[in-house]
């Protein structure tokens, strides 16, 4: 046991300092940002907001390609494909005039190339007619010989394909028919590879050489650079994405800004004025909820007289904006009846506070957040409704595209040729993503409630 | 405490771990609950559906009891009335329903139908009929029900689009035109069973038309019963043919049956035909197919990977239409001026429309508005008229864009409507259109993409500045293509009129020389070509598959689409 003697009673020095402030005066505004900084998924989905920013406005800057332009050399290339091509001489329609077949069976006349493959093949007795055929595997001994091109009757033992020719391996099969045009077992096939070539006019007119110069044939020249690829048409993946993601953009913030505007203005009179015109005015925003979304869309695009053809944003955006607000409205109502009726507030009145100071000091900083959340979370929602109106085609008119509509051409060759669903199917749902962790994490850093939770 | 805290660093790298290893587990659980979940959303769903559907279970492509085979068709019929049907849909369903005079074979050859014996001469033309002939009601076909059906075709209150082809009859167009009384018809019956036509002018094809769908027969209590609303319902309809309509639910299916009735019913294998789904959609009907629920579909060029790598033994065909973009001659529009569409004419490569951006077999580039498989003397009507080809050339092109801003007094060019259909085919050959006008001339096009039947009422309309139009024969003779243009022609929908061209349609119409009717058709084509009155695209080919249990399909050039009355199943 400790005996107290006479020095545990001395005052303390007088010292300066012990009401300094351990951390420094943080506002609202600077606490949020703070705690949304500590949270990583929310800055991430910042990072690719702003990415998506400049690849929108800046982008076109660098990779100025028009989204329309038609590049029919190249129609739905995968990215990365093979772009080389040799120059040859212009087309020349052809009618057998080379030598004919050597040996008895398929020979090519001329070397293969995506311009044409010109086969010939020797007479084979009793054939009243050809038919030839094209395939991309190997016949097996289902003989499914693929697709038929032409038949050719029995003294044209000659045939120029020239339908879509990839450069690849074909497998061409020309198969014998009776005088009833019936299939007989005899066939002949033949192995094929497809060279990528460019003809002369063509090579000037894609720019990729003069007109005067003299260059020989069988030089490489390289197709225009396609980095995402090309669509059905041989148009620009890349631009097509940037154009399209103006419009996604343009309605992903256009409509939600003006639609909580005007939710925030209507629920804020209602609340504040409370009463009579609290409940009429609130009643008349359940029948605006009440009013279908996609019947008022094709109502105001009859109105505004927009026909099939003609771009139908304009009254997306009308459409939006004249029934998406109640929601809004209903959240600020709450907010500020809550506030109404805090202690401060009474107070500030009985200092004498005015109406005005009341609702910009206080009532509409601390609605700020909710407002906020709100916003981040409509965008998302508006860009999905555009994507899903362009996707059901009333929203962009061709050849303006957009996330939805591309979307839409591009699930019609998903097996072949995915990569035009692909790319604007991810941009949806990245910015979406995006969209929605930011305003996850802006929800977390608003909330007055969570301030000192750590 | 002081412990804790100094090794805090190491907890919170092990915490991380753990909270990884947790997190996967967590993730494990959740994938592994969604795939018990979405398996038995998915089996309960489709009990669900067998409890409900119990008559979409039988819809199978082919029902190898009964003898009932399943299609699906790319357009409903606007209606099933063989005097006013123009549209391919309504042809194919009224193949199957009705039978005229005579029909073709499965080579396409004449043979008897309703009429036993027929005789064709310079003056007219008689018909025999059979005893035996009768409609689906039981009572007998007579001479009467021809009359009386040609008579309604020619009727301006009728006001049929395909009352041109019954021309040829004596008087037919002064009626049609309203000059001359329905009685005025050159068409006599003698007796029930002998039908008795007189020509206007010697027709060498005549027998081959009344095999066309205009030519039908009608009978003249049961139209006038259902008080013009004949052929909108499935209980409207009366059928002359190897089927009846039992059911059509506008919009989703339609039924037909063997008609007990049918004079020739032992040629019909098959029981009954559904038509399960009308779609447009080429990638539902694969699907459709796929799954066995169809027993034929065509394949569009998107299908075919898919189809090479089904190994399904493919088929092709040309299927005799001729597709061409066609202009609005009409004065209020800038097409009729000629140097504008000569521009247009300068700039379209249909090489590359066909081999690049349709991409599907059997498709020629279009050339002339006389497809390939015509006859013309001796050999093809292409090979002794070959058609004038277009040199491609931009620059002149802008030159003659550049006429045509000065003599319409424009500033700038508005924006040019072209109308089109709304299948992905029209999709992809309108933006190409839009595509090579935007970077080669600099003009704008608005595209209106229309369901058939409103494309078809624009089009009538003359709503449009450009269409993308087509034709199929009607009968194998050059005049179904020939007379199109000419200005008195209904179907001529930009109404385009020079008198050079329908003197040449006369001369063709009239005369009994075939070198001097090929000459006619060979001016008609170089006119076509000088006036770019119309664009040729492209003439049609089509690739499909079918069940390889179903037998004897036609597809035909001239009359129903696809021919399934002569189809057996054979497993």
């Amino acid at each position: 046991m400790t005996t107290l003697d006479k020095d545990a009673f001395q005052p303390l020095e007088q010292t300066q300092g012990v009401h300094k402030l351990s951390r420094p005066s943080l506002s609202y505004w600077q606490d949020a940002w703070q705690r949304l900084r500590a949270n990583r998924r929310a800055i991430l989905s910042l990072y690719i907001i702003v990415g998506l920013l400049l690849f929108t406005f800046l982008g076109p800057l660098f990779w100025d390609v028009d989204p329309a332009l038609q590049d029919v050399d190249q129609i739905s290339q995968p990215p990365g494909a093979d772009r080389s091509a040799y120059l040859v001489e212009d087309y020349l329609p052809w009618q057998g005039q080379a030598q004919p077949a050597r040996g008895s069976g398929l020979t090519l006349a001329e070397p293969a190339t995506t311009q044409a493959v010109r086969l010939v093949w020797a007479a084979q007795p009793g054939a009243a007619e050809y038919r030839v055929y094209r395939n991309i595997y190997p016949i097996g001994p289902e003989r499914a010989f693929g697709l038929p091109l032409f038949e050719t009757p029995a003294q044209q033992t000659f045939f120029e394909d020239r339908l879509d020719l990839k450069p690849r391996q074909y497998f061409y099969s020309v198969v014998v028919l009776d005088n009833r045009g019936q299939e007989t077992d005899r066939w002949l096939s033949l192995t094929v590879d497809v060279k990528r070539v460019v003809t002369r006019s063509e090579a000037i007119e894609r720019g990729l050489m003069d007109a005067a110069e003299e260059v020989p044939l069988g030089t490489e020249f390289k197709f225009a650079l396609h980095p995402l690829g090309t669509d059905y048409l041989g148009r620009d993946m890349l631009a097509r994405l940037m154009h399209g993601a103006r419009i996604s953009l343009f309605i992903g913030f256009f409509a939600p800004l003006l639609y909580i505007l005007i939710g925030v203005i209507y629920g804020s009179t209602a609340g504040f004025v409370g009463g009579m015109t609290d409940q009429a005015m609130m009643r008349f925003a359940d029948f605006v909820v009440a009013l279908p979304f996609l019947l008022f869309m094709i109502l105001f695009k009859v109105i505004f007289s927009i026909s099939p053809g003609e771009s139908g944003i304009l009254p997306m955006l009308v459409a939006m904006i004249i029934l998406l607000w109640p929601a809004t409205a209903r959240l600020v109502r709450g907010q500020i009846l809550q506030i109404r009726e805090e202690g401060y507030i009474s107070a500030a009145q009985l200092l004498g506070a005015k109406t005005n100071y009341l609702v910009m000091r206080h009532m509409i900083p601390n609605t700020m957040g909710v407002i906020l959340v709100t916003i981040t979370f409509a965008v998302p929602g508006a860009i999905f409704t555009e994507a899903f109106l362009s996707f059901i085609g009333m929203g962009v008119a061709p050849p303006t595209p957009s996330w939805g509509s591309m979307c839409n051409e591009g699930r019609k060759t998903m097996l072949t040729t995915p990569h035009e669903l692909i790319f604007p199917a991810l941009f949806i749902s990245v910015t979406v993503l995006a969209f929605n962790l930011l305003g996850d994490g802006l929800r977390d850093a608003l909330d007055a409630r969570m301030r000192n939770r750590d | 405490m002081s412990e804790a805290h100094l090794n805090s660093k190491a907890e919170d790298a092990d915490s991380e771990q753990n909270f990884a290893r947790s997190a996967g587990r967590q993730l494990l659980v959740f994938a592994l609950l969604a795939v018990v979940f979405l398996g038995a959303l998915m089996w309960g769903l489709q009990t669900l559906a067998s409890m409900v559907g119990s008559s979409t279970a039988s819809a199978q492509a082919i029902d190898y009891d009964n003898h009932i085979i399943t299609i699906a068709i790319r357009e409903e019929p606007p209606q099933l009335d063989s005097t006013r049907a123009t549209d391919v849909s309504s042809g194919m369903i009224l193949g199957h329903l009705m039978e005229g005079l005579l029909r073709m074979d499965l080579n396409d050859r004449l043979e008897p139908a309703i009429a036993e014996r027929w005789e064709l001469t310079s003056a007219g033309a008689k018909f025999w009929l059979r005893k035996n002939a009768r409609w689906s009601d039981g009572k007998p076909i007579t001479a009467h029900d021809f009359s009386f059906a040609w008579r309604t075709v020619l009727d301006p209150a009728t006001a049929s689009r395909y009352a041109f082809l019954l021309y040829p009859i004596k008087n037919a167009r002064a009626i049609n035109e309203g000059k001359l009384p329905l009685s005025a018809l050159g068409v006599r019956t003698p007796d029930a069973h002998t039908l008795e036509v007189d020509l206007e002018n010697p027709t060498p094809y005549f027998d081959k038309m009344v095999t066309f769908q205009t030519y039908f027969p009608l009978r003249e209590d049961f139209y006038r019963s259902t008080q013009g609303k004949y052929g909108a319902d499935a209980d409207k309809l009366l059928s002359s043919g190897p089927f009846i309509a039992t059911s059509w639910i506008h919009g989703a299916s339609m039924y037909m049956e063997k008609n007990p009735y049918y004079w020739d019913a032992e040629r019909i294998k098959l029981n009954a035909i559904n038509v399960g789904y009308i779609t447009s959609d080429p990638g539902a009907t694969l699907n459709f197919f796929k799954d066995n629920k169809i027993a034929y579909t065509t394949l569009g060029a998107e299908d075919l990977a898919e189809a090479l790598q089904q190994r399904w033994h493919i088929q092709r065909e040309q299927d005799g239409a001729v597709f061409y973009l066609e202009f609005n001659h009409r004065n209020d529009r800038l097409t009729r001026n000629k140097n504008l569409r000569k521009a247009m004419q300068l700039v379209l490569d249909m090489d590359e429309l066909v081999y690049k951006v349709t991409k599907l077999p059997g498709y020629l580039p279009g050339e002339s508005l006389f497809p390939v498989w015509l006859m013309g003397v001796n050999d093809y009507f292409r090979k002794e008229h070959p058609a004038p080809k277009v040199r491609l050339d931009v620059e002149k092109a802008q030159a003659h864009l550049q006429l045509a801003k000065q003599e319409l007094g424009l500033e700038t060019w508005p924006q040019l409507v072209l109308l089109s259909g709304d299948n992905p085919l029209s999709n992809i050959q309108s933006e190409w259109t839009q595509g090579v006008f935007k970077s080669k001339l600099g003009l704008d096009l608005k595209i209106d993409k229309q369901i058939f039947k409103q494309r078809l009422e624009k089009m009538h309309a003359g709503d449009f500045d450009m269409v993308l139009g087509g034709w199929g024969p009607d009968y194998d003779d050059p005049l179904t293509f020939g007379d199109l243009f000419a200005s008195w022609n209904i179907q001529n929908r930009g109404e385009y009129a020079n008198a050079e061209l329908d003197r040449l349609v006369a001369v063709a119409q009239t005369s009994v020389d075939q070198t001097e009717r090929m000459q006619a058709f060979a001016g008609i084509q170089q006119i076509m070509f000088d006036d770019a009155v119309i664009l040729p695209m492209y003439e049609r080919g089509v690739t499909y598959v079918v069940n390889p249990h179903l037998h004897n399909i036609k597809r035909r050039v001239i009359g129903p689409e696809v021919d399934f009355t002569s189809a057996y199943i054979q497993k």
